[in-house]
């Protein structure tokens, strides 16, 4: 009954009118971001955090909130239009899309995509009210030496699923952590690794390491593309922009099994939309009668990974409020969000802060509406932002980025430090390093440390905590398996052949 | 990959700095059983891991490329074969990009804000959307002033004038 009644009260928080306007703007500047390619959630999510500093924290968290859901509905109008994913869960969407859209099918391609993420995002956040609070319960339990293995699970889970190599998924993770311990520590007084500038003891931002790897680099690369010359021209929107009565009925099995699938894919640390819909994709081509279709146009191949890379930002949501633990880029800077307004997420938020976690959870509803509106009537206004000239739309990044860091501490230092990372992000990009383990880490690599020597402390050095309890013991089991999985898989699938 | 063998040298490499770096800092264990030394220590252990297993990833894909070789005779799309022109251009390319923002951040206080990116934007606008002068102005400018004055004055951000009079 009293949850009942934090929902109740949380939907008086959302629906405040200058709560409203943020949600608006939010979802606004998603699908604005999710159809320009060139910067993703993760990077407008950081690129905002300087501009929410005056407001209040349930506000400014309810409209990053709402870029980082509304990027999903953005994400797909590139991918149908011009093959090229707005955002990378969009990835499989831009094969039948596409197809769809060459076919003179693009306006039922863009409104099964609107319809389908409207669906699935909107049971996505019934399950994550389901969800939230009987896991908070649980994660009450949880000492240091839990949080510790809670987290080490979460980076081995994300090393070991991002980009093709668990061992170049490792090294990232690895590198956020030692920029994690420039600074001063906090528990000894010393400084590590500050090499006598004072800019460092208060260690290296996220912000500063979030708009250098994502927004700089990818623009780093935009331009290097206009420089060789490789961009595909934009389809127009032909065909009315809605679906057929056999087209619905169609996409209504792959929507709602999109919208468990990718919930469930969500809260796990690591997967991510992506995964979530390209499993969705075979999952719906292994039960479609007619496979052969998939490819070509079926409309199945665009409603089903919508709907799972939809309900995965609710999902992802999950481990974030609950326990305090993201499970991927974007949330990991959703995080460092709540930490630079003071809040520190986990279960206790929905003991201290019902208002805020709950008005946070119930715009999400309002936001999906907002979404559904602005993706599809709207659509129209939208899709001329693909005409911007990326000559024109790359260079304005770099200023906003520019912008965006000078305006949080107005130090030169965190300039040339947001261009170092963009080089790196660049660097990394060109040898397949992926750069989400490395975020993730860097956000949680505080907390991390903190738990890891409080349970030590606790325990008179002993070592052993880690796994003296069942939770632990079996998080620390989880970990070694994820970490070992992608190199044991690799060698069983070379071995069964000579065994046969 | 080529690069690959590179990134565990280069990961050795950073191991044995990061272990210098580490025992500069001094020890202070009042109140905490491991000291501050205790994380960066792990995390050079966990750089040789990640750099032992990438070494085994390259030479497990060198192994599976002499295979395939065997089998084709043949090995169209050969990553590690030497980076053609278009790959040489990406790294002036880069290089470039870095030099001219590197200027920009140099002129960045004493220009100001304003001015600087509006040049700075101008410059990128002229080279990545030639043969458009009027909206690389335009759009330069408008977008230098109008950020400049947005966060000055509505944000209250400190953010240098420069030669700006306001």
């Amino acid at each position: 009954m009293e949850t009942f009644n934090h929902i109740i009260n949380g939907f008086g928080v959302a629906l405040m009118p200058i709560n409203l306007w943020y949600t608006f703007v939010g979802v606004l500047i998603g699908t604005i971001v999710g159809i320009l390619p060139g910067i993703g959630p993760s990077a407008s999510i950081a690129l905002l955090i300087p501009v929410t500093y005056g407001m209040d924290p349930a506000s400014g968290l309810i409209m990053m909130a709402g870029v980082y859901y509304g990027t999903k509905y953005g994400g797909s109008t590139t991918a149908i239009l011009i093959r090229t994913p707005g955002e990378a869960a969009s990835v499989m969407t831009s094969i039948d899309g596409y197809e769809m859209a060459r076919n003179g099918r693009a306006g039922a391609a863009l409104a099964i995509s609107a319809i389908g993420s409207f669906i699935a995002g909107t049971l996505g956040v019934v399950a994550l009210t389901l969800f939230a609070v009987p896991l908070a319960s649980t994660a009450l339990k949880f000492g240091p030496a839990e949080y510790f293995t809670l987290m080490l699970f979460a980076l081995t889970a994300v090393a070991s699923l991002s980009g093709k190599s668990p061992a170049k998924g490792l090294l990232s993770t690895i590198l956020g952590l030692m920029i994690a311990t420039i600074g001063i520590d906090l528990q000894s007084g010393q400084q590590r690794f500050t090499a006598g500038i004072a800019e460092f003891q208060d260690g290296i931002g996220f912000i500063v390491v979030v708009v250098g790897m994502f927004a700089l680099a990818e623009v780093f690369r935009g331009l290097e593309k206009i420089h060789t010359g490789t961009s595909d021209p934009a389809m127009r929107i032909t065909g009315k922009l809605w679906i057929t009565k056999e087209e619905w009925r169609r996409s209504k099995g792959p929507i709602w099994r999109g919208s468990i699938l990718g919930f469930l894919i969500g809260i796990l640390p690591g997967a991510g939309g992506t995964i979530a819909s390209l499993l969705s994709y075979s999952t719906e081509k292994r039960l479609s009668k007619n496979p052969e279709e998939f490819g070509k146009g079926a409309i199945e191949g665009v409603a089903g990974p919508e709907a799972a890379n939809n309900s995965d930002t609710a999902g992802a949501m999950v481990p974030l409020l609950t326990l305090g633990v993201p499970g991927g880029g974007a949330t990991a800077v959703m995080m460092g969000a709540f930490i630079m307004h003071g809040i520190q997420p986990g279960p206790l938020l929905f003991q201290n802060r019902p208002d805020l976690v709950w008005g946070l959870i119930d715009s999400m509803y309002i936001g999906n509406v907002m979404l559904l509106i602005l993706n599809l009537p709207l659509i129209g206004v939208f899709v001329r932002l693909l005409y911007i000239p990326s000559g024109i739309l790359y260079p304005l990044i770099i200023a906003i980025s520019v912008l965006g860091t000078f305006a949080i501490n107005g130090s030169m230092v965190e300039l040339y430090l947001v261009l170092f990372f963009g080089v790196l992000g660049y660097i990394f990009d060109k040898v397949e390093i992926p750069i989400p383990p490395l975020v993730l880490s860097l956000v949680l690599a505080g907390i991390m440390e903190q738990s890891f020597r409080q349970a030590l402390t606790l325990s008179d050095g002993n070592p052993t905590v880690f796994v003296s309890s069942g939770i632990s013991a079996t998080l620390v089991f989880f970990s070694a398996v994820s970490l070992a999985l992608p190199f044991l898989i690799p060698r069983l699938k070379l071995v069964k052949p000579e065994q046969d | 990959m080529k690069s690959d063998k590179f990134i565990v040298l280069a990961t050795v490499l950073l191991a044995a700095i990061y272990w210098f770096a580490t025992e500069q800092i001094k020890e202070s264990l009042i109140g905490d059983p491991i000291g501050p030394k205790a994380i960066p220590r792990l995390l050079i252990i966990g750089l040789l891991i990640a750099a032992f297993l990438l070494w085994l990833e390259t030479l497990a894909g060198t192994k599976a490329k002499a295979r395939e070789q065997a089998s084709n005779q043949a090995v169209p799309g050969d990553s590690s074969a030497p980076e053609g022109p278009k790959g040489i251009r990406g790294y002036f390319f880069i290089a470039a990009m870095v030099l001219s923002t590197l200027g920009y951040f140099f002129v960045f206080n004493w220009l100001g804000y304003a001015v600087a990116t509006a040049l700075y934007l101008f410059a990128l606008m002229t080279i990545f959307n030639p043969g458009k002068s009027t909206a690389n102005v335009l759009t330069a400018t408008g977008f230098s002033l109008g950020s400049y004055l947005a966060f000055s004055r509505f944000f209250g951000v400190q953010i240098p004038a420069g030669v700006l009079p306001f």
